[in-house]
């Protein structure tokens, strides 16, 4: 048996960090850094072999296969057929590396931060790293549920041990809320097992063969079949819809992301709200088309109403963690919309996106780390000029704020451009006449976000590094300037907020900029920063291998979505999506009859 | 399929070991100064379990009359001697005795008798799964409660104790005389003792039968289930349990949340077997023959539990949320548990009922359950039952607390028992195993995955999802009833989650403030180990448990694991469809 056979290389690359975990336990006598060195290397070899397998994965993947296809018994029993059942596709490949980047991320910055029982918090993020890989590359809904709610409890620790003042609470409440949600996406998804099982007679855990059965024997949408796509739709949404999270269900993310240690809040916000949104991607549209389509216009209004949410709540924040974690909801909200829009070039921009918020988030809470750690202080008021005594750090925040906001070149700009574009064209031509009015100001709502976005992070950059230095100099605080607590985040004597903020610890010289990066920090940024720049620049490269995949899942939703839409009217509109954006529709008053602004998306990619 | 006769006494051989170790135990201790009570107990149990005849070609009856042994008694009979073993390494290691004052003194090692009362116990529990007659099946069941009482009031003497003890036996004698009357009702429609008699009967379609079925049945029914009530502490014969939970030790504790509630759950099954024949029964329902009155029996079976297993897992996990001490929160949460394992019960009663009122008619009643509820609910209970067995190990291990004392200014306080949750604050630190363990059977507790709570939290909402899959979902249906009971269930899932991770939160996120002596003694420790063991290996590999339980539930209840064949219905109706790649 070839250990380097494509199936075999993705299970080592899922397991890779467990070994690391438990190689980090057993170097837990020998001090801080030998347990943070291994499980850099850990995270390393991860990435490397993440890196390997998607540059194999990528024509099996552009061509819309699956690759890396392993299946193994887990509960094989009688009926019952849950299998580890293991592979990558187009959908996944790009979450896949990017948990697997985002994990050294994470690594780099606790590793002056925790000084603390350092064994257990690197093996929890090393088992998170695990969870989160194997989240995306599941074929098997229970092996999938089983990631999906297995990443909770690493964070759960990571949270309450490591984290802030409040953490216990944020802790409870982050684990409460997204396991409640979770449980109904459980019943849900046991539905759909059985729905599937009852028409095939076997009792098929497996996603593609239930995505193929659901597509020939779909849920009933009508009184008879007691709306049972419906009700399965609603489950699946609760735990997505927490998980993402979706206005409504957000209340968590604050409070979670503030509490936790840098690198939990990069893992957090860098993977763990995609796999809402990639559960939408895998689940919904591809097995609940009707209902999908049916919701559709509702969640797309709940992402725009997530995006000015965020937006508005971010600007009237004081601190500046919460300010990025408000920034998520809001930028998650693009995603939501991408996806609730069913245009191909949107769906296929929400991937992008998560991607790209994936990046950008990550960098900046991990930025927020590295101010915090420094000047112990997170509040916007109590901050200022960091430029002149960190150029570089101060560097790198602009280049994620930029990324962010969508400044062209970077790769926000795509991602947001194409879900923007994608949903106009949708608003356009895509929607029934009585729905158009409604679209075209949910479009130009999300418009208004993008500038509410610039807003407030460039007011928040213009505060904290520009300006005036307003953080304590050497002489003031707690923290004598030989103090040995460098960096003693999770720490909890050290005040931040309104008052007398820690110490500064690296003497009198203000204003030198002696607080720059670190190398640790760079290897943290740096990653982050060539894929922002090459997402930007070349978007190509990671729009195609998914392009097809995407398409594939998004289908049935868009198929349904465009029956629905002529249901309305009395005559179908045309099924293919490319068709559909071209098309006049029946009794319109206003004819678009303008190409070019949907004639031109084929060629973003 | 295989039904032979045999003797009663060859059959019930380990059971009748058991009683033959209890023996040793009492005489030895009275009369030979012995004093490994336990040990004694252990030797007995693995005994028990290495006797000749344990196994069983599956699907086959042995019977003896009073006394039938098949897959599900062989099942029960399995776990309770594993369970024993566990609880008898609990019991051993649980170092607790009341504050001992010099007139106790000399009585205070009573582990000969504690050992020889809880091997009782064990055959009771035992007996009851392979009991085939109702005076058999009363007698297993007085068999649990009785030695319960000795065992609560042996081990601990002080006012906490003795009001737990006492509590618990007054209950006890009216759950009882429920039963009884229950049993009573059902000899009434029957007009047998024996239960394959009277499930026979029930079934016939007799019109005798029926006639006295119409009137005593419900009554049957609300009897029996109200007397079991109170072994599973199911609402509303729940209240007892924390405060019985509180003043008993946490041996005593273990096996309070754990042996009644099997004998419980096993009577259940045994009972509901009545309508649908079991084994031998869905054979002649396969052929559409059923009668009238044990589509009843089912029925009001189904109605009842499924009613008190909504109310039951609610309340236990609402009343869990308020408490602070920790064998108080453990009481209401095995209240919840019971409440969770009354849905898989609830489950195979009522997709039995489906099958019975519309025989394997058209296509589209031939898919049926994939589970069935009982292989649910006994998959779940081995899960329970393992998790429980190690939280409370790890609790007697743990045994006391430092007391606040300044040396020098007074004399030393005693010690005091570990009770509420703030005595756990900072465990991981001072007893990181201890901690990991008991964290680990939390979580399973709360069903987080891969943890073996979870998958019989899967199986019991499957099992309750697939009840009626096939018709249609009408509001007030059995459908919809049956969906907003997995509803219910995986909601009460999240809400104990609140808890469970109250007492972890403790463990991981607290600094200690006075440290635990973790003075129990080394069989609390061995138990909990044992017991974190059989967690890694469901965990792992689910598979020899979860197919145990399907053929043990397949004695009972029908479903794809009992053989029947299942048709697509697909197959059938529309032979386009297998053209279709």
């Amino acid at each position: 048996m070839n250990p380097f056979s494509p199936a075999n290389h993705l299970i080592l690359v899922i397991l890779t960090p467990l070994v690391g975990a438990l190689a980090a336990w057993l170097l837990g006598s020998r001090g801080v850094s030998a347990v943070r060195q291994s499980a850099a290397v850990t995270t390393l070899i991860t990435l490397t072999g993440a890196v390997l397998l998607i540059l194999r994965a990528l024509p099996a993947v552009s061509a819309g296969h699956a690759f890396a296809v392993s299946e193994g018994p887990w509960l094989v029993d009688g009926p019952f057929d849950i299998r580890f059942s293991l592979g990558l596709d187009g959908l996944s490949i790009w979450l896949f590396g990017l948990s697997a980047l985002l994990s050294v991320t994470a690594v780099m910055v606790s590793w002056e931060a925790i000084k603390e029982k350092p064994v257990g918090f690197y093996a929890l993020l090393l088992i998170l790293e695990s969870a989160m890989l194997g989240v995306f590359a599941a074929r098997d809904v229970m092996l999938f549920y089983v990631f999906f709610e297995f990443t909770l409890v690493p964070l759960f620790f990571l949270i309450g041990i490591w984290g802030h003042d409040d953490r216990r609470r944020a802790a409870v409440k982050f684990f409460i809320y997204t396991l409640a949600g979770s449980v109904l996406a459980f019943l849900g998804l046991l539905t759909i097992v059985l729905w599937n099982a009852s028409h095939t007679g076997t009792l098929s855990f497996d996603i593609a063969k239930l995505t193929a059965g659901l597509a020939a024997h779909p849920l009933p949408m009508d009184a008879r079949g007691g709306w049972l796509q419906w009700w399965v739709f609603l489950a699946l949404f609760a735990g997505f819809a927490v998980k993402v999270p979706i206005v409504p269900f957000h209340t968590w993310l604050p409070l979670a992301h503030v509490e936790a240690p840098t690198g939990a809040s990069v893992d957090l916000a860098g993977v763990l709200l995609k796999i809402g949104i990639y559960g939408f991607l895998r689940f919904s549209l591809p097995m609940l088309p009707e209902a999908t389509a049916a919701a559709a216009p509702w969640i797309l209004g709940l992402g725009v109403i997530g995006i000015l949410y965020g937006a508005l709540v971010a600007l009237a924040q004081s601190d500046l963690k919460r300010l990025i974690a408000y920034s998520s909801v809001s930028h998650m909200g693009y995603c939501v919309m991408g996806i609730a829009a069913l245009e191909p070039v949107a769906v296929e921009g929400a991937t992008l996106q998560l991607i790209n918020h994936g990046l950008s988030a990550a960098g900046l809470f991990a930025l927020v780390g590295m101010i915090y750690e420094r000047y112990h202080t997170r509040s916007i008021a109590n901050l200022g000029g960091i430029a002149a005594r960190a150029p570089w750090l101060a560097f790198m925040f602009l280049l994620f704020t930029f990324s962010s906001i969508g400044l062209p070149g970077l790769n926000g700009f795509v991602g947001e451009f194409m879900v923007l574009l994608g949903s106009f064209q949708r608003a356009w031509s895509g929607v029934a006449f009585e729905w158009r009015s409604s679209y075209l100001t949910m479009a130009v709502a999300s418009v208004v976000g993008v500038v509410l976005g610039a807003w407030y992070m460039l007011w928040a950059v213009e505060r904290v590094f520009f300006g005036a230095s307003r953080q304590p100099p050497a002489d003031h605080g707690h923290a004598p300037p030989s103090s040995a607590d460098h960096g003693a985040s999770g720490d909890d004597s050290h005040g931040h907020g309104g008052h007398g903020d820690g110490g500064h610890d690296h003497g009198p010289a203000a204003a030198e900029p002696t607080d720059d990066l670190r190398w640790y920090e760079w290897a943290a940024l740096a990653p982050l920063a060539l894929f922002v720049l090459w997402i930007g620049l070349f978007p190509a490269t990671f729009l195609a291998p998914s392009a097809a995949a995407v398409r594939t899942a998004m289908a049935p939703g868009a198929a349904a979505f465009a029956a629905r839409m002529g249901a309305v009217h009395g005559s179908p509109l045309p099924q293919t999506a490319q068709a559909d954006a071209a098309t006049t529709l029946p009794g319109a008053a206003i004819v678009p009859s303008d190409p070019p602004l949907t004639a031109g998306f084929e060629r973003i990619p | 399929m295989t039904q032979t006769s045999l003797s009663t006494f060859l059959l019930a051989g380990p059971e009748l070991v058991l009683v033959v170790a209890a023996l040793v135990a009492y005489l030895g201790g009275a009369f030979c100064g012995l004093r490994q009570g336990w040990l004694v107990a252990l030797i007995g149990i693995a005994v028990a379990a290495c006797w000749p005849g344990m196994e069983l070609e599956a699907g086959s009856v042995v019977s003896s009359g009073p006394f039938t042994f098949d897959d599900f008694a062989l099942f029960v009979r399995r776990f309770v001697l594993l369970a024993g073993a566990g609880l008898a390494l609990v019991q051993a290691g649980d170092q607790f005795r009341s504050a001992v004052t010099p007139r106790q003194t000399p009585r205070a090692n009573s582990t000969c008798e504690e050992a020889g009362t809880f091997l009782l116990l064990l055959a009771g529990v035992s007996l009851v799964a392979s009991a085939n007659d109702l005076v058999l099946l009363f007698a297993g069941l007085e068999l649990v409660s009785i030695p319960t009482y000795i065992l609560l009031a042996l081990k601990r003497t002080d006012a906490q104790g003795q009001e737990a003890s006492l509590k618990y036996f007054f209950l006890s004698l009216v759950a009882s005389a429920l039963f009884l009357y229950g049993l009573a009702c059902l000899y009434g429609i029957g007009g047998s003792t024996s239960l394959a008699e009277i499930g026979s009967r029930l079934r016939s379609g007799d019109g005798r039968i029926v006639a006295t079925a119409q009137t005593l049945l419900p009554v049957a029914v609300g009897m029996l289930i109200g007397g079991i009530a109170f072994r599973l502490a199911a609402v509303p014969m729940h209240f007892y349990a924390p405060d019985v939970y509180e003043g008993a030790g946490p041996g005593n504790a273990a096996l309070l949340s754990t042996l009644p509630k099997v004998a419980g759950i096993v009577v259940l099954l045994r009972l509901l077997a009545l309508g649908t024949g079991g084994k031998l029964g869905m054979i002649a329902l396969n052929q559409g023959v059923v009668g009238p009155a044990g589509v009843a029996w089912l029925t009001f079976f189904w109605q009842l539990t499924a009613v008190l297993a909504a109310l039951t897992m609610t309340v236990g996990n609402c009343m869990a949320l308020l408490q602070t001490n920790l064998r108080r929160l453990l009481a209401c949460s095995s209240i919840a548990h019971a409440g969770y394992l009354l849905v898989g019960v609830a489950a195979a009663a009522a997709a039995d009922a489906t099958v019975g009122g519309r025989p394997f008619a058209g296509p589209d009643t031939s898919w049926t359950a994939a589970l069935g509820g009982a292989s649910a609910t006994l998959f779940y209970l081995a899960a329970y039952v393992a998790a429980t067995i190690g939280v409370f190990g790890a609790l007697a291990y743990l045994g006391h607390r430092w007391p606040e004392w300044s040396a020098g200014s007074a004399p030393r306080p005693p010690r005091e028992e570990i009770s509420t949750i703030e005595d756990l604050d900072g465990l991981s630190a001072t007893n990181p195993v201890v901690a990991f363990s008991l964290a680990t059977f939390l979580l399973s507790l709360a069903g987080i995955p891969p943890l073996p709570g979870f998958w019989g939290k899967l199986s019991l909402a499957m099992a309750a999802l697939e009840v009626d899959w096939t018709a249609q979902a009408t509001p007030g249906s059995r459908r919809v009833f049956f969906l907003a009971l997995a509803v219910i269930l995986v909601i009460n899932a999240a809400i104990a989650a609140a808890y469970y991770l109250r007492i972890v939160a403790a463990m991981y996120f607290r600094s200690a403030k006075r440290g635990v002596q973790a003075d129990g003694g080394l069989g609390a420790g061995i138990a909990m180990l044992a017991a974190l063991v059989v967690m890694a290996m469901v965990t792992l590999q689910p598979r020899p448990l979860f197919s145990a339980a399907a053929r043990a539930g397949a004695s009972i209840a029908p479903g794809a694991a009992s053989g029947l064949t299942i048709t697509p219905p697909h197959a059938i109706t529309a032979p386009q469809a297998s053209t279709q790649p």
